[in-house]
């Protein structure tokens, strides 16, 4: 471990100018808090979170969608994190305490057996590519889904297209990657290293990132070789395919990324909620779905502001009385830093 | 409590949401009496020669039955342990029960035969109980409620860990956590839940203990970050140590859950002098192979781990429920 923070120092050395890396998933930048990460590495190497957190990255107008799904006697189930993001009619959460039958689950399973219980459920699906493939399996066994998964790579692309900052590389993630592979991030023309999860991993790929960085390398190097295959692996890219098609995707802090939503297939519309309540969900009034007053969690979403910078952060908003879903989920940058970077 | 008019469930989950209710409800009760050690597991009375110790608990178990024990297991063992670690030999229980109508009998026999099973082991009766039954549907199956009195001559209080001592473990922490999880899964770990009496093995050790809690609710992050504030010590634990079992990092690793929030039922830790430690070991290592020195008690405050990297990384208080990862 100290030889590659030996290394990591070196190469930084050589290359000399300030490098921004960015990591783009949620449990990186848990790891890399947890182990202090930042504070070991080179003073012109700055490390900025991304848009890696499913539940901050979802748009406020589906948290408002859900919510009034379950307070109009839907019942609603979804993953933990995302029953406590505040949006304009309260969060999951509040609708629970008020009566509404909202339940938190560890795994789609989980949603299918309360389903028996309550046959009208609907399963709040999010997250990338990791998540997905369980919903669509839930979807295909006649599971009720309020869809905001979304694909990971638009979101990689229009962050460099915005040209808000300057990213010199990515430290890509490691559970998308296990099911799309290493190609499609080709295309993105930008030194990036696919990278696995323990702090020497993660260390590792940032030591390839800055080889590269040094070298003028535009390639896709995979640390997490063990789970990570070049074309990813096929039978979840076809179970995704099968149920969902790519649509144009709302994100908190982007707006909408063409092509990075996933929406259910025709085929399966009899268990799309969106199509199932759409009656509800026309008669809620949207207009107010938008991020809650002083919040950044869109600049933070997009690297353009750290966490504690956030004229909130630690103040009106911490993890128990969060103000926006980069301080609920314990994947979001507010969160993790307010956990770690507090000492 | 700011802006919160409704009771959540977080405030159940024996974090930083608990301890503000807690002090909430305490606020408004005004009449304290002669006890000691209110904050504790136990509070205590001091009867001249000997201390009255008195603990009361109660039991929410969703599933009723898992790997390892039950409901009634865990509610007996929970009193006992919370007696124990104060340094009382328990004397009697009592055993509160409210079921809900519809309820089967032979599911209450086997929790009722559980609970005597943990009796006959500690050696400590249920001398007194009440049961009520209410409408289908107005509470979850079954919840039970024990209350505890113990004798103790020397009470070890969570407030008594000094610099220089060790901590010990006295087994492997947090099994009785995943075994539930796992439920949630149709996994079926190797490990059982650890809910067990501990009033056997801390009687031989007590004398030894500066400090000592079980690390229930919480775990041992709750648990140890008590001890600290309250003995006014920093405690560093080796990450090389922790008292985990590799399925239950294998589960935490894969759910993304913190370890160090998962629950116990039948483990204590322990803050010791260095001199007595290795006897104390000794001791218990006869009632758990994996019984171990898990850190250490230095001047400061707060509660670390000392990673691989060799840095330290501050052990947080557990917030709310256990939450997967996504990503």
């Amino acid at each position: 471990m100290k030889e590659l923070i030996q290394k990591i120092n070196a190469i930084a050395k050589e290359i000399s100018r300030p490098v921004s890396l960015m990591e783009v998933c949620g449990t990186h930048t848990q790891v890399i808090s947890r182990y202090g990460i930042r504070e070991i590495l080179p003073k012109n190497v700055k490390l900025i979170t991304g848009p890696g957190c499913p539940v901050c990255v979802t748009a406020q107008r589906d948290i408002d969608a859900v919510v009034n799904l379950a307070t109009a006697g839907i019942p609603v189930a979804t993953y933990g994190d995302a029953m406590r993001v505040p949006g304009y009619f309260g969060s999951l959460d509040n609708a629970r305490e008020k009566g509404a039958q909202v339940f938190d689950v560890y795994s789609v399973e989980e949603a299918m057996t309360l389903k028996e219980k309550y046959p009208e459920l609907v399963f709040f699906g999010l997250g990338f590519e990791t998540t997905a493939p369980m919903t669509a399996w839930g979807i295909q066994n006649g599971l009720t889904v309020y869809c905001a998964h979304k694909f990971f790579l638009p979101a990689m692309e229009a962050l460099l297209k915005m040209g808000e900052l300057k990213v010199d590389g990515f430290i890509d993630p490691g559970h998308v990657s296990v099911v799309i592979g290493k190609r499609p991030y080709e295309k993105l023309k930008i030194p990036q290293v696919i990278t696995g999860f323990s702090s020497q991993d993660v260390l590792e790929g940032i030591l390839m990132l800055l080889g590269q960085i040094k070298n003028n390398d535009l390639e896709v190097l995979n640390q997490y070789i063990g789970l990570v295959k070049d074309g990813g692996n096929l039978k979840i890219q076809k179970i995704i395919d099968e149920v969902f098609k790519e649509a144009d995707g709302e994100w908190r802090g982007f707006g909408m990324i063409p092509n990075s939503g996933m929406q259910i297939r025709k085929k399966y519309a009899a268990f799309d909620a969106r199509i199932k309540y759409k009656k509800i969900l026309d008669g809620v009034d949207f207009s107010h779905s938008k991020d809650p007053a002083g919040c950044k969690c869109g600049d933070v979403v997009r690297g353009l502001m750290e966490s504690k910078a956030c004229p909130l952060f630690g103040k009106v908003c911490t993890p128990d009385n969060p103000v926006g879903p980069c301080m609920v989920s314990v994947e979001g940058g507010c969160n993790v830093s307010y956990r770690y970077d507090r000492m | 409590m700011k802006n919160i008019d409704n009771i959540t469930l977080d405030m159940g989950g024996g974090g930083a949401k608990s301890s503000e209710i807690i002090s909430e409800i305490r606020g408004i009760l005004k009449v304290k009496g002669k006890w000691k050690n209110t904050q504790d597991d136990s509070a205590t009375f001091d009867l001249g020669k000997e201390k009255l110790v008195f603990t009361s608990d109660a039991f929410i178990v969703d599933p009723l039955f898992f790997p390892g024990g039950d409901i009634g297991k865990i509610a007996m063992s929970g009193t006992i342990n919370d007696l124990s670690v104060m340094g009382a030999r328990p004397i009697g229980v009592s055993l509160s029960i409210v079921m809900e109508e519809g309820f089967p009998i032979s599911d209450l026999k086997k929790i009722i035969m559980s609970i005597n099973k943990v009796s006959e082991m500690a050696g400590v009766p249920i001398v007194t109980g009440d049961t009520k039954v209410t409408e289908k549907g107005k509470i979850d199956k079954i919840e039970i409620t024990t209350s505890g009195v113990g004798l103790a001559t020397k009470v070890i209080s969570n407030s008594g860990a000094k610099v220089g001592d060790v901590i010990i473990s006295s087994g492997d922490l947090g099994e009785h956590t995943v075994t539930i999880l796992a439920q949630r899964f149709n996994y079926q770990p190797k490990i059982q839940s650890d809910c067990k009496p501990l009033n056997k093995e801390i009687e031989k050790v007590g004398k030894f203990l500066n400090a000592c809690k079980d690390p229930t609710r919480g775990g041992l992050a709750a648990n140890i970050i008590e001890i600290a504030q309250k003995s006014k010590v920093k405690v560093v634990l080796d990450e090389k140590t922790l008292p985990y079992k590799k399925e239950t990092v294998a589960v935490t690793d894969l759910l993304g859950i913190d370890i160090f929030s998962l629950a116990s039922e039948g483990r204590f830790i322990a803050s010791v002098s260095k001199e007595h430690s290795q006897k104390v070991l000794k001791i218990l290592k006869k009632f758990n192979p994996e019984a171990k020195i898990i850190g250490t008690a230095e001047k400061g405050n707060g509660v670390y781990v000392k990673t691989e990297l060799g840095s330290l990384r501050r052990v947080e208080m557990p917030r709310g429920k256990l939450v997967p990862r996504i990503c």
